[in-house]
């Protein structure tokens, strides 16, 4: 069996994939067929529903990625051929020629700059933009490495030119390289392979020909600051702004004319995000969204919906459209469309429309299922396994992960992307840490006193001719050189390249210095690759200080050199300035208690119990009831494929109770939580009302979520009424073998949105329940095929990819009316013997209203928050959002961690999900989980807080301000001559700070600061600035 | 030129910038700019600290006494922070301590700004330079209005 795995895919999924593998101990080929990883998250100019930069928070861990050692990133790489069974597969992978050097190039794009070949179209910006032959796919790309078209280029095809090779001081180009095959073992592999978007593939109706008709991908690379319009909303035929732009959703998907039964899920969110951020930026523009439905059905999705059409005037307009053509002279838009609102044909005139398309899976999935010899759906997805567990394929050892399964949003994406790495965990158990590599230092560390005079070496870089053509390196050199404590100074060519490091260390060794500073390029891609070096040649790598000359002075000051070369000198002596104040600074390791604390013993917390559980951790299940198995406990079967719930929930009830490794608390409540990641101290009231103290590594949070019981409905009190209960309860009473009343009842009316999406109290959608209804339905009919079924609906969230079609199998059971939430239904009980009821309700599409007689009405309420989560989150100092449901560390990235380490989140306790999304996610978080375990201990970073006690007036203001809750006061005992006083001081928790320095500036009397940024350090680069020019 | 031509002819007209970059968001943002190419005026000098509610009050402080001309702080957009909420108490720092502050010491507010920048908001960055340093540059050196 071997340690490593094989990722097929370098978008999200797969990098996220990717960096818990690593950190779970397996090696991982990344293979990504384009030359640069980010996939389609690098495109998006911003997130919904938060609005966060795409590539902010994406780029960070790009650049993991290509850090990470025990990754081997191979873009431009695509999967020939695989054999071999789980534990021990051989795959042969085709290395395509980029014609770079890719260990040579230094991604300087000097070779792009005197390409003379014309510019084509750039596929990264949707072919809006224009790149050269020779190109970088992103400026942010990774690795940040050239690639040339082959089919472009003038050497290559007509043996001209060559002027790249000319100009690259790299000496990286390479006009002969050849496909290449490579041979790879991996005891796993996870595919990752994302999606498509249509534009050309959809029928000429939605007009996708005209040249201001694009898709949404399209878009967000014209709304990108970054993008081929620097962030102006300009139409692509005269590049002006428009002023009234359509958004047309389901421009194809969930239409089974155009060959797209499903819906693509994330369309209405990037809709609506799309029309606020083009509101943001141009004020006069007018958005209207054609909408067919509105499914916003995530955490605060639904808001977020509410607020583009509230504060920002978005208009939705419900709709089914025709046709999209063209006005000739304008390159206008006419968009001719029913006006479902008001059952009139109507046209409408905009200077560009936005199609939301679908969502298909990547070109080259089917050639990829037959290479690894797994099934395909037919909507052209990877199949799963089984509905509940998504990730596994049909062939074992292969898994799925993010959307090359079916429509998944970011979020759900990371979430299953950890859960993926964690099933890859469990399946090579055995060979963890087999196949990694450990950074080892031959030379141990020389100590450097504070005491000790500095003693700085300074390379400056030439970086081929980007810093060197618009700066004088010589004279910059000769200036440095003379300033005290610098003992050596030298320039080069490339300081990033190995012998470059070689030479670093030998001047460290060789003129024994205790500070080293590289002005060069961005630290933020640099830094860590000279403190490695640094620290190979002995020096502690905080010593090391890096300046940026490159993306600051010589790219930024092109034509005034005398200029940019001052500020390189006044940056490096700034640099020089901090450095001699620099300290030592140690990572300490913090030893991690291997067992993990699950909160709740529904679904998600038996998955992620057992999940750890089978990697050989003690696990302590902690449920508040007798019974494990939470809600599922209640129902009859499941949705979408019948299975009865007490089948599926009770073996995996059994499972859990009979593993060795889970010890349940039943009838159990936790008390307290003190300590930090790897050492909290949990007591626990067990079922003997007695306390338990356990100490715990990990804590994973899984305390579900309940149904709403309403009182009233639209004003009618209906508590009492014994014909009027919540999906729920129906579900109990189905469960009984007592259902003869159900053949005896005529007509069933279902009320959906009740006490769900509304302007007051529960204002969010509550995901699950359209899905619950419509399984009842088809439930309630094969127990009584001639009963009537009424729904009363607002929108129907069936968003995943089997779930449309489960509803469109619906429509022949029931009847499906649409209401509105300002006509919302009226309740009127008939007479007291027969208990029926009398419905009132608007009909949207009739634009009227229709009166209903039913026996019974059943209520799609939504899932609340359990009740005591306020008391339970301020013993895990972890927040709730604002509906109550436990807050993550960040919505996109990381759904299942808390801002705090070592807590994590899954299930219903996050947001109200399904069965499938709760085991997706309760298998990530005992991932995320699992790697503290894994490492048993964990490194610190050297760049925290730190508090002078003497200073401290125990004033709690850093406590406050601390976004991690790694400060508290503690009791200190100060002995005077008369007296011993107990006061206050602030303690820094090492394992919990991240370095921010937020405490520093918040501290009245200067008691606390950052290593590595504090006080001097930071004032004598203000000073070294402005007071000590001497050029 | 000579290099005391460059310095007289310096300090005649160019003034001097601080700027503090947070790690995440607004470094990233200058970064782009340079990978980008967009030109803007050399009359800053960044110090980048790993968020900017790092930015003391001390620091501004420090900076106008050894006479600069502007300072610019950057972080993250609102709800971006990358510290979760370290932007949060910068902003309220710059209102109620950081113009508060110079003001007293009778420098102009304008001299100071809080801007949010983000890692893909490169071009924004280099106008945002540009604008700024036309501003001090229309205010002039504070070395030739005011003692320091």
């Amino acid at each position: 069996m071997e340690g490593s795995v094989l990722v097929i895919g370098g978008g999200i999924a797969g990098i996220q994939t990717s960096l818990d593998l690593t950190e779970l101990g397996f090696k991982v080929y990344l293979v990504e067929r384009t030359p640069s990883i980010g996939g389609r998250m690098a495109q998006l100019d911003k997130t919904f529903p938060t609005n966060d930069c795409s590539l902010c928070i994406l780029a960070p861990k790009m650049v993991e990625v290509f850090r990470n050692p025990n990754i081997e990133l191979m873009t431009y790489h695509e999967v020939k051929e695989v054999e071999g069974k789980p534990g021990n597969f051989e795959v042969t992978i085709l290395k395509k020629p980029r014609y770079i050097e890719e260990s040579k190039c230094k991604g300087c794009g000097d070779c792009a700059a005197k390409c003379p070949k014309i510019e084509v179209p750039n596929l990264f910006d949707m072919n809006l933009g224009k790149r050269k032959s020779i190109y970088i796919p992103f400026p942010q790309a990774v690795p940040p490495v050239y690639v040339i078209d082959p089919k472009l280029c003038l050497k290559l095809t007509k043996d001209v030119c060559g002027v790249c090779s000319k100009v690259c001081k790299a000496e990286a180009i390479n006009y002969d390289q050849k496909i290449e095959e490579i041979e790879i073992k991996v005891g796993a592999i996870v595919v990752s392979t994302g999606f498509d978007m249509f534009g050309e593939e959809l029928s000429s109706r939605w007009g996708y020909e005209y040249k201001n008709v694009v898709n949404a991908l399209e878009y967000e690379r014209i709304l990108c600051a970054s993008g081929p319009f620097a962030g102006h909303v300009l139409r692509p035929s005269d590049q002006k702004e428009p002023e009234k732009i359509a958004f047309i959703q389901c421009a194809g998907s969930r239409d089974l004319q155009e060959g797209i039964p499903y819906c693509s899920s994330v369309c209405c969110m990037y809709t609506a995000k799309e029309a606020i951020i083009t509101k943001e930026h141009s004020e006069n523009a007018e958005c209207f969204i054609f909408k067919h439905e509105i499914r916003a059905f995530g955490k605060n999705f639904y808001e977020f919906t509410r607020r583009a059409e509230e504060e920002y005037n978005v208009n939705y307009i419900q709709t089914k459209i025709s046709s999209i053509e063209e006005e000739k002279d304008s390159n206008d838009l006419i968009i001719y469309y029913e006006d479902l609102e008001e059952g009139s044909f109507k046209d409408f005139k905009a200077n560009l429309v936005v199609l939301a398309t679908p969502l298909v899976p990547s070109i080259g999935t089917r050639d990829l299922a037959s290479i690894l010899d797994i099934e395909i759906d037919s909507y052209g997805f990877f199949r799963e396994k089984n509905s509940f567990y998504k990730s596994l394929s049909s062939r074992k050892g292969i898994f799925l992960t993010g959307f090359c399964q079916g429509p998944l949003d970011i979020p759900e994406t990371v979430a299953n992307a950890s859960g993926v790495a964690s099933e890859v965990a469990t399946l090579l158990s055995s060979k963890k840490f087999t196949q990694i590599k450990e950074k080892v230092f031959e030379i141990s560390e020389k100590q450097v006193k504070n005491s000790e005079i500095p003693r700085i070496g300074v390379l400056i870089c030439h970086c081929g001719i980007n810093i060197g053509k618009y700066v004088n390196v010589p004279s910059v050199v000769e200036y440095i050189a003379q300033l005290p404590n610098v003992v050596h100074c030298e320039d080069n060519l490339y300081s990033c390249s190995s012998d470059s490091q070689e030479r670093i260390k030998e001047l460290i060794i060789d003129k024994n210095l205790n500070r080293f500073i590289v002005a060069s390029c961005t630290p933020r891609t640099h830094e860590s690759l000279f403190q490695e070096t640094c620290q190979e040649a002995g020096l502690n790598k905080y010593l090391f200080e890096m300046v940026n000359i490159r993306d600051q002075c010589s790219w930024v000051h092109m034509n005034e050199i005398e200029a940019a070369t001052l500020k390189a000198k006044d940056l490096i002596r700034m640099a020089v300035a901090k450095s001699k104040l620099l300290i030592p600074q140690k990572e300490d390791s913090l030893k991690i208690t291997p067992t993990a604390l699950v909160i709740g013993g529904g679904i998600s917390g038996m998955t992620a119990g057992l999940d750890i559980a089978n990697k050989g951790f003690d696990v302590f299940l902690i449920e508040i009831e007798e019974e494990l198995g939470g809600n599922l406990r209640y129902l009859n079967k499941l949705f979408p494929n019948h299975d009865k719930a007490s089948d599926f929930v009770n073996p995996i009830i059994e499972k859990v109770e009979n593993h060795n490794k889970i010890q349940i608390f039943r009838n159990s409540v936790i008390r307290d939580i003190k300590g930090y990641i790897g050492n909290y101290n949990v007591i626990i009231l067990n079922s003997d009302k007695h306390e338990v103290e356990l100490k715990i590594g990990t804590i994973i949070v899984a305390t579900g979520a309940k149904e709403l019981k309403l009182k009233h409905i639209s004003g009618t009190n209906i508590e009492k009424e014994s014909n009027i209960f919540t999906q729920l309860e129906l579900e109990k009473k189905l469960d009984k073998k007592e259902i003869g009343w159900i053949k005896k009842s005529k007509r069933i009316t279902m009320i959906l949105c009740a006490g769900a999406r509304q302007d007051e109290g529960i204002t969010y959608c509550s995901n699950i329940c359209c899905c619950v209804s419509l399984k009842n339905i088809r439930v309630l009919k094969e127990i009584n095929p001639d009963l009537q079924i009424i729904v009363l609906y607002r929108d129907l969230q069936m968003a995943k990819k089997e779930f449309e079609n489960y509803y469109r199998e619906r429509r022949n059971d029931a009847i499906f009316l649409r209401y509105s939430l300002d006509k919302a239904p009226k309740l009127r009980k008939n007479t007291k013997k027969d208990e029926s009821y009398s419905i009132t309700v608007f009909d949207t599409n009739l634009q009227d209203y229709v009166e209903i007689e039913s026996d019974m009405i059943i209520l799609s309420t939504p899932m609340i928050p359990q009740d005591g989560l306020e008391e339970l989150a301020k013993m895990l100092k972890v927040p709730l959002d604002q509906s109550g449901f436990f807050l993550e560390a960040h919505v996109k990235l990381r759904p299942l961690d808390f801002a705090t380490d070592g807590i994590f989140l899954c299930g219903c306790a996050q947001w109200p999900k399904n069965i499938q999304d709760s085991i997706s996610q309760a298998k990530g978080a005992a991932g995320r989980a699992s790697r503290f375990l894994n490492a048993k201990e964990i490194q610190t970073s050297g760049l925290i807080s730190e508090v002078k006690e003497g200073k401290c007036i125990g004033c709690g203001k850093c406590v406050e301000t601390c976004p991690y809750n790694a400060i508290e006061l503690v009791e200190v005992s100060r002995d005077y001559e008369i007296a011993s006083l107990i006061i206050n001081k602030s303690s820094v928790n090492a394992a919990l700070c991240k370095g921010c320095g937020t405490c520093a500036a918040t501290c009245p009397v200067g008691a606390i600061s950052v290593k590595h940024y504090d006080f001097n350090q930071i004032n004598v680069m203000i000073d070294a600035y402005l007071l000590e020019k001497s050029y | 030129m000579t290099k005391t031509q460059i310095k007289a002819k310096k300090e005649e007209v160019e003034p001097e910038i601080l700027v503090f970059c947070c790690n995440w968001c607004s470094y990233a943002g200058a970064d782009l700019a340079g990978v980008s190419r967009f030109q803007y005026p050399p009359n800053i000098r960044i110090i980048r600290v790993m968020c900017s509610g790092r930015v003391d009050p001390s620091f501004i402080l420090r900076a106008f006494k050894d006479g600069v001309d502007g300072v610019l702080i950057s972080g993250c957009h609102i709800g971006d922070c990358h510290y979760i909420s370290g932007n949060e108490y910068t902003r309220k720092r710059f209102e109620k301590l950081h113009k508060v502050i110079i003001e007293q010491l009778g420098i102009d507010p304008r001299r100071i700004r809080l801007e949010w920048i983000s890692a893909s908001e490169g071009k924004q960055f280099a106008d945002l330079i540009k604008d700024f340093t036309n501003e001090i540059k229309k205010l002039g050196l504070v070395k030739q209005y005011y003692l320091v």
